[in-house]
């Protein structure tokens, strides 16, 4: 057998979720790290792991204890300008695993690292890794520990990847981390919070100009906040809207202990949907959002690319801003062909994979993760265009979207701003 | 403190080092851990990955399968694999969460190799060494296994032992010594894991000699002396050219690198007139190998005590190094230094 294994989206939609085929469950075999899927199994890897999401906090610095290998790769983050200085290391030996005497270290190092750098940090993150979640450490006390030494908050974070899989993976435990600084505030009725990224929006994105409608006068993303300061502020928001599902855990802490509501809406390329998100939201929040003029507009954007490039066939993967199968079905229903899907299927997105079978029956699924996808050939597959980095990693020669900037699209303009990018895109090929 | 680090990332670890020395031999490599080990290595220790495909694979272990110790689990996934996948063995690579549990790999390895009817190798890494002892372990676990048969010596055939990516920082390392080797006069050169196969493994004991081009090859060399009676000798050929047109007449010099670099650079410096030259490293430092005041490396400040009071004119290193000894005013010549810093030659 050299070929990579795949299966029609019909097939899986009779098979049903709790009856996959087991190249589609990823607990069931080896798991190929192609070079485009690094980020997804890898919590440090690449892209926003936990080591740079760790640091979103304005001015703070992280110490990563563990063993050697596992700080290894935060060479390449280090030369990135705004982390230079921010990343710390206490290396684990034998006798630390075997004694767990690197525990007691902890607080001195953090004083070293204080003292070591000209302008005090706002807070220190302790990022600690599957050695100390297999000793079973409490590094909650091991922070409260530090911090009377240093008179800094210092906060835990967990890089498990064992627990990738988990109830609490670690991107969901870091986005508990990150917002348990903050401390109760006098609310403010014209202040909200976009929760879920550690980049901000596009720029152009019409849900800044919605909730100002509205009357929002402060939008704050954690990675908009220029100072410790400002960040503690989103202690007074009225509401959180989560934008990415791994914020679920941190917006429900923040509910609990802040008593800040939370709403959250999901990230769609179906038009329709994005519509009637809106509808939902202003419902919830009892006010009505006037979203015409950006649902025209995102409208005309795919009329325009649809015009300019009829009958266009793509390939999409995941590791791109969406989900794989939600935007396929959106590039179905605009009129274009999808072939290829590489991608992880989930309770939460099967609800797509139904949805093609219905209007794409022969979407073929490959799962990125399975050890077959080493022998994947190209030739095999009709495809325009490619949307995701890994996308374009299977397609060497085809047009390629990667579609995975830090800055996130989201609602029309994401739309807009997808179809956009891809009209560039095949103009400079053409 | 002991192990704390402000200036440098940590260096390669073990597994790397094991992982990169079968990278090109056509087996299955199964890295032992939850995921981010192989995101380490995939990712960022082994340049190949980008361009080679190589049957790299993360055990994708999760909690429960480190708690209760589920090897069978690992063995099923790896036979499964095996079915599906063309494959002449398989390497299983441990990480620290196999060593926090302590897993029995001579058990793992019989358990595989019944299961996938395929030669397995099991590398004992822990994540807590550097590179060097994984590659080690990796060409001697493959020479023991593959290397079995005393074939008549072929005379100008030459093996070359320890030239990974990670070891000489150069992703064409092996071609070059293939051609300063063949313009010497040898006829066959064999660069083991980095430009030839397993066919050549096996072939090892027709070699005349073996040339160890870094330290992590001195224990397979050993070994191969042993088995077959080959004579080995410790070189670095690409070592002098990496100096450019350095003038070091009559000045001390410091240079860091891997011992069997250092030492050639020594060489090389000396001939070209430097007053004194010591070798410091932050790998292995092998005593047969070592001249008095050689300094093995463990620190950061120890590395900048060597440089802020050795009274040295020049210091040799990777560019990463010369971070931490900012107001030292003298030369410094940068040697990128894969296993340190991540940078590869120009």
């Amino acid at each position: 057998m050299t070929n990579a294994i795949s299966y029609p989206v019909r097939q899986l939609a009779e098979l049903g979720w709790n009856r996959l085929p087991e190249e589609l469950r990823s607990n069931t075999h080896l798991i190929y790290s192609s070079p485009a899927t690094l980020a997804f199994n890898s919590p440090g890897a690449e892209g926003f792991g936990v080591k740079r999401a760790g640091l979103a906090i304005p001015g703070s610095v992280m110490l990563i204890l563990s063993p050697g290998c596992c700080g290894r790769n935060t060479s390449s983050i280090s030369r990135l300008p705004q982390y230079d200085g921010r990343f710390f290391y206490l290396t684990m030996d034998e006798t630390d695993v075997v004694t767990g005497r690197h525990l007691k270290k902890i607080p001195q190092a953090v004083e070293e690292v204080c003292e070591s750098l000209s302008v005090k940090p706002s807070v220190v993150m302790l990022c600690i890794t599957c050695v100390d979640a297999l000793l079973g450490t409490d590094m909650e006390r091991v922070c409260r520990t530090a911090e009377k030494r240093v008179g800094l908050p210092v906060r835990p974070c967990y890089m498990y990847a064992l627990t990738r899989e988990g109830r609490k993976p670690p991107m969901v435990h870091v986005r508990q981390s990150l917002y348990s600084l903050l401390e109760p505030m006098k609310k403010r009725g014209t202040s909200v919070n976009l929760l879920g990224f550690f980049a901000p929006l596009r720029d152009d994105c019409e849900l800044y100009d919605l909730l100002r409608q509205i009357g929002v006068k402060s939008i704050r993303e954690i990675s908009t906040c220029p100072t410790y300061e400002e960040y503690l502020r989103m202690a007074e928001a009225n509401f959180n809207l989560v934008l990415h599902p791994e914020s679920r855990l941190a917006a429900e802490d923040i509910q609990k202990r802040l008593r800040i509501p939370s709403i959250e809406p999901t990230r769609f390329y179906q038009i329709d949907r994005i519509h009637r998100q809106y509808q939902a939201l202003g419902a919830a929040l009892g006010v009505s959002f006037e979203d015409r003029q950006y649902l025209e507009k995102a409208q005309n954007a795919v009329e325009a690319f649809r015009s300019h490039h009829p009958n266009l066939t793509f390939a999409v993967g995941e590791c791109m801003n969406g989900d794989p199968f939600e935007l396929s079905v959106a590039l179905v229903q605009y009129g274009f062909r999808v072939s290829e899907i590489y991608g992880t299927v989930t309770a939460e997105n099967f609800i797509w994979v139904k949805k093609l079978s219905e209007i794409s029956p022969e979407t073929r699924v490959f799962a990125n993760l399975e050890p077959t996808m080493l022998y994947y050939d190209c030739a095999q597959c009709e495809a325009d265009v490619t949307i995701g980095r890994d996308a374009g990693y299977y397609h060497p020669d085809c047009p390629n979207l990667a579609w995975n900037s830090d800055v996130q699209p989201y609602g029309y303009a994401g739309l807009w701003g997808l179809f956009h990018a891809l009209d560039v895109l095949l103009k400079g090929e053409g | 403190m002991k192990g704390l680090r402000k200036y440098l990332t940590p260096f390669a670890p073990d597994q790397s080092g094991a992982v990169g020395v079968l990278y090109e031999l056509g087996g299955i490599v199964v890295i032992v851990d939850a995921g981010g080990c192989a995101g380490n290595i995939c990712g960022f220790d082994e340049p190949r990955w980008r361009t080679q495909k190589s049957a790299v694979f993360s055990a994708g272990l999760r909690d429960m399968d480190a708690i209760l110790g589920r090897d069978d689990r690992l063995v099923s996934k790896l036979a499964h694999a095996a079915e599906k996948l063309e494959a002449r063995f398989a390497a299983v690579v441990g990480t620290p969460v196999p060593a926090v549990i302590g897993t029995d790999y001579r058990a793992l390895k019989r358990m595989a190799e019944k299961k996938t009817g395929l030669p397995v190798l099991a590398i004992d890494t822990n994540g807590m060494e550097w590179f060097d002892v994984g590659e080690e372990k990796a060409y001697l676990a493959l020479f023991q296994t593959f290397a079995r048969e005393s074939l008549p010596v072929q005379p100008g055939k030459i093996g070359v032992l320890g030239c990974t990516p990670l070891s000489m920082s150069d992703l064409n390392a092996g071609t070059k010594l293939e051609a300063m080797l063949t313009a010497q006069g040898w006829d066959k050169v064999c660069c083991y894991g980095m430009g030839c196969g397993l066919e050549a493994i096996q072939a090892a004991s027709s070699a005349e000699k073996n040339l160890v081009v870094s330290p992590s090859g001195l224990k397979a060399a050993e070994y191969l002396k042993k088995k077959f009676g080959t004579p080995y000798e410790a070189a670095d050929p690409l070592a002098a050219e990496l100096l450019g047109t350095l003038d070091v007449t009559g000045k001390t010099v410091l240079v860091t690198a891997q011992q069997v670099r250092g030492n050639a650079l020594r060489e090389e410096l000396l001939h070209r007139g430097a007053k004194g030259v010591t070798v410091s490293t932050w790998f292995m430092k092998k005593k047969e190998w070592e001249q008095p005041g050689d300094v093995l490396l463990t620190e950061e400040d120890q590395y900048q005590e060597l440089v802020e009071q050795g009274g040295f004119d020049v210091i040799l290193g990777d560019s990463a190094l010369f971070s931490m000894v900012k107001q030292w005013n003298g030369e410094r010549l940068a040697l990128p230094d894969f296993a340190v810093s991540g940078r590869l030659m120009e």
